[in-house]
């Protein structure tokens, strides 16, 4: 595939996928319950219905509160560009990991910061849970991605993520305990069931949604804009593990390897609305136990990767 | 029902109360005043199905308050003095309950005598909200103006990281006048009033204001009328039971659960629908009777029950069966059965905390003598108990239908009712709503006409359970213990 094509496609994927992605997952939540939902487009149309919408600021925040969605979509758009989400995205030189895993520590930082910054208590105790939250999910999630690291010796993500034509049935259990390790903490991550429920109108509840009660108008659309192409690139990174424990069995071309990493992402946001519309949101003090189900995911692939490591 | 009317002097109210109460089965009905010269206290025996009402009289605006001593007349003090002006001498937490800043601080809407001068300064209308001060501990609030189009309510959370130390409930921003507009409009169309006291529970609102005045003029409605008013009263439970269920599942993040049973409880709607003409119930029972006779309905009602109870049972045994939920639902909000007994819990809220008090059971009307479903209890107190009560009373309630159906007797539907009142007496309706007992209390004057229209709601009884099983729980799961509750903030604002 010649660069200027790579580019294009890139560029609008990462243009439409986002929020073709939560509106996918929002309508298929509604089927599976028998509601027919909104519109897959919603997400766009509330998205510019947004921009257009006066801004209302607590006059007890400071310039932290209304820059912090200008920071976020900046660090997430970078990390968009240097995480490998997709299999057609072109590679940018420094795409290390360990800088995509706190570019998105960056995000949340950030968005803790916003939310104590209006003084609002729905702020406090969210940013207090969103804090917990990810002193557990961190280790999953790096522990995953360092899993993959190990196996091709180098922390570059393109290099992880790049469809080697030797990859053999060996790598099989890796790509797909690293995966679902992946999967389990992006939920964690992005604040979706079981561990926080983005749909209930109760503040109290909630975690993502409560810190970012008080943004409103463009700030919201830019909070919402960044979380949708969070989302896209976390499960991005899930739906390339599977896809590349597809590959240990059958070598697609380049052009099905493309097609099918859309597929595959949409297929992980799938999963995300059957776990949404099926399970119940776990009680505060037990979601470490979730949480643990990730870690240990993540924990037999680096297990999995050192074996492999010390058979060569 | 009668109710024996006795005059007990107010020194003496303290330890007439506490005795009264001393047999754990007796109960406080509710503590009013007629025009702000004396106190009623009206008293019940759910063993003997009997009621007495305790007048005392009073000389000035002061009283010693019962409250230190029987902590369940703490929110029935507050009222009185919000509505007559009459001082409780001694309340531990004296505020405002009904009556917010905006209104004139000498204003009590239920007061007719005239006021005595010296009492006047003890009304001020500020509002303080109980203060829980230490390190890390901050609040809190929510509403009035709530994330769901719901009704309005403040709650003040204090809170010290995820703990819940203290909730205190401000409410009255529903504050209508009903009980004063009750005793001014013409009584024949009062019906249309009470039962607008709280909308969701129409068909018990109207039952009981209909028991009132029916006991006031000494009639009885029909058999028929007896049948039909039992089955709107039932089915206002399982459309009210089923909904509760689903907006338990929302909160627990149950959605597949909530569609489903959003979809049932209209299906439980449509079945009022074809017994009374609307949806909620409106308009349908009155004093004397029933409002129209939906003979050719009850076939199909029978079919869309027996149709409803088949499609509700897979559903909530995959409900009661989802171990996550249980897991969500068990040890949360928990209110012992002492503290029940203190406050008074009444309704789902008193029966899952082992209160085993069904005024369908304990002061039967109608067609309950005979036909009184089993009181549903459970002993655990928490947000589980007061679910399964729930289930245990849809499925009662659905039973009872498919029976009511099958007896119903051919027949008039509407007895004939006196023009005129009589003078210096009293009514009262005691119903078995599906929050629990509500109780209508109505006097006339001399005059023939209303003097005073009491409504005590369930959820008056109730909203201090909330605070206390929300103590010491987390504040993730405070929106659950409510949603337990179910309570109205209409019925108790009045």
């Amino acid at each position: 595939m010649s660069i200027i094509l790579q580019w294009v496609s890139f560029w609008l994927s990462l243009l439409v996928l986002p929020l073709l992605l939560l509106g996918v997952i929002r309508k298929l939540k509604a089927r599976l319950q028998n509601r027919i939902g909104a519109p897959i487009t919603q997400p766009f149309l509330n998205f510019f219905k947004l921009m257009n919408k006066t801004e209302t600021i607590s006059e007890t925040s400071s310039w932290l509160f209304r820059t912090t969605s200008v920071i976020n979509l900046a660090s997430v758009l970078l990390v968009a560009f240097l995480a490998p989400w997709l299999s057609y995205q072109p590679a940018i030189p420094g795409d290390d990991l360990f800088l995509v895993i706190y570019l998105l520590a960056l995000v949340r930082f950030f968005t803790i910061l916003s939310s104590l910054d209006t003084a609002s208590p729905f702020g406090t105790f969210s940013s207090a849970r969103e804090a917990t939250l990810s002193l557990l999910v961190e280790p999953a999630m790096v522990l995953s991605l360092i899993a993959l690291a190990l196996s091709q010796h180098s922390t570059s993500l393109s290099k992880i993520f790049a469809f080697l034509p030797e990859i053999s049935l060996a790598s099989l259990p890796l790509w797909l305990l690293a995966g679902a390790g992946l999967f389990i903490s992006s939920l964690c991550e992005l604040s979706r069931m079981p561990i926080d429920d983005p749909t209930t109108h109760l503040e109290l509840t909630m975690v993502h949604e409560a810190m970012i009660i008080e943004n409103s108008g463009k700030n919201l659309a830019l909070t919402e804009l960044s979380y949708a192409l969070r989302m896209a690139v976390l499960f991005g990174l899930c739906a390339q593990c599977f896809l590349h424990a597809l590959c240990c069995i059958w070598h697609p071309n380049v052009l099905q390897q493309s097609l099918l990493s859309v597929v595959f992402l949409f297929l992980v946001g799938f999963a995300t609305a059957l776990v949404e519309a099926t399970a119940v949101k776990l009680p505060w003090r037990t979601a470490p136990n979730f949480i643990a189900y990730g870690l240990t995911m993540s924990l037999l692939a680096a297990f999995v990767a050192i074996a492999q490591g010390s058979l060569k | 029902m009668k109710v024996k009317h006795l005059e007990i002097p107010l020194n003496k109210r303290l330890t007439s109360l506490s005795s009264w109460l001393a047999d754990k089965h007796q109960r406080l009905g509710l503590i009013t005043s007629i025009d702000g010269s004396q106190l009623i206290t009206l008293v019940l025996d759910p063993q003997q199905g009997s009621a007495q009402l305790w007048e005392s009289p009073l000389s000035g605006d002061e009283y010693p308050s019962l409250t230190p001593l029987i902590p369940q007349c703490h929110w029935y003090e507050r009222a009185v003095w919000d509505l007559f002006g009459l001082y409780p001498n001694g309340h531990p937490r004296l505020k405002q309950l009904l009556l917010h800043e905006v209104y004139d601080p000498h204003f009590h809407p239920l007061r007719t005598i005239a006021r005595l001068p010296e009492i006047v300064s003890a009304t001020q209308r500020k509002y303080e909200f109980l203060k829980v001060e230490g390190e890390g501990v901050y609040e809190v609030p929510v509403g009035p103006i709530h994330a769901g189009i719901i009704e309005p309510g403040h709650f003040r959370l204090s809170c010290l990281g995820e703990e819940i130390l203290n909730l205190e409930i401000r409410l009255g921003y529903l504050h209508r006048g009903i009980e004063k507009q009750l005793s001014k409009i013409p009584w024949q169309k009062a019906r249309f009033l009470a039962e607008a006291a709280s909308s969701d529970t129409a068909a018990a609102n109207a039952l009981a204001h209909a028991q009132a005045m029916e006991s006031l003029v000494q009639i009885q409605a029909p058999p028929k009328a007896q049948y039909l008013r039992s089955l709107s009263l039932e089915l206002e439970r399982i459309a009210m039971h089923i909904a509760d269920l689903g907006g338990m599942a929302v909160d627990i993040g149950y959605l597949g659960m909530a569609s489903t049973l959003a979809r049932l409880r209209g299906s439980a709607l449509r079945l009022a629908d074809l017994l009374t003409g609307t949806r909620f119930q409106r308009g349908f029972i009155l004093p004397g009777g029933v409002h129209k006779d939906p003979d050719k309905q009850l076939s199909t009602i029978r079919h869309e029950t027996h149709k409803l109870k088949v499609s509700l049972e897979p559903v909530i045994t995959l409900f009661v069966e989802n171990s996550s939920a249980q897991e969500r639902m068990e040890t949360i909000g928990r209110v012992s059965p002492s503290l029940a007994r203190d406050f008074g819990l009444v309704g789902i809220a008193g029966r899952a905390s082992g209160i085993a008090y069904d005024t369908r059971q304990h002061f039967p009307q109608g067609i309950f003598p005979t036909h009184a479903p089993p009181v549903a209890v459970e002993t655990k107190g928490d947000v589980s108990a007061r679910i399964k009560v729930r289930i245990t009373e849809l499925f009662n309630s659905l039973a009872l239908i498919e029976t009511l159906l099958e007896e119903i007797p051919a027949g008039s539907v509407l007895s004939c009712v006196p023009d005129k009142l009589p003078a210096n007496s009293i009514g009262v309706g005691i119903v078995e709503a599906f929050r629990g007992e509500l109780i209508h209390l109505v006097f006339t004057g001399a005059d023939k006409a209303i003097s005073r229209y009491a409504i005590k709601d369930p959820s008056f009884n109730n909203w201090t359970g909330l605070s206390i099983a929300v103590r010491g729980n987390l504040l993730a799961d405070f929106p659950i213990c409510n949603k337990s509750f179910s309570l109205s903030y209409s019925g108790h604002d009045l």
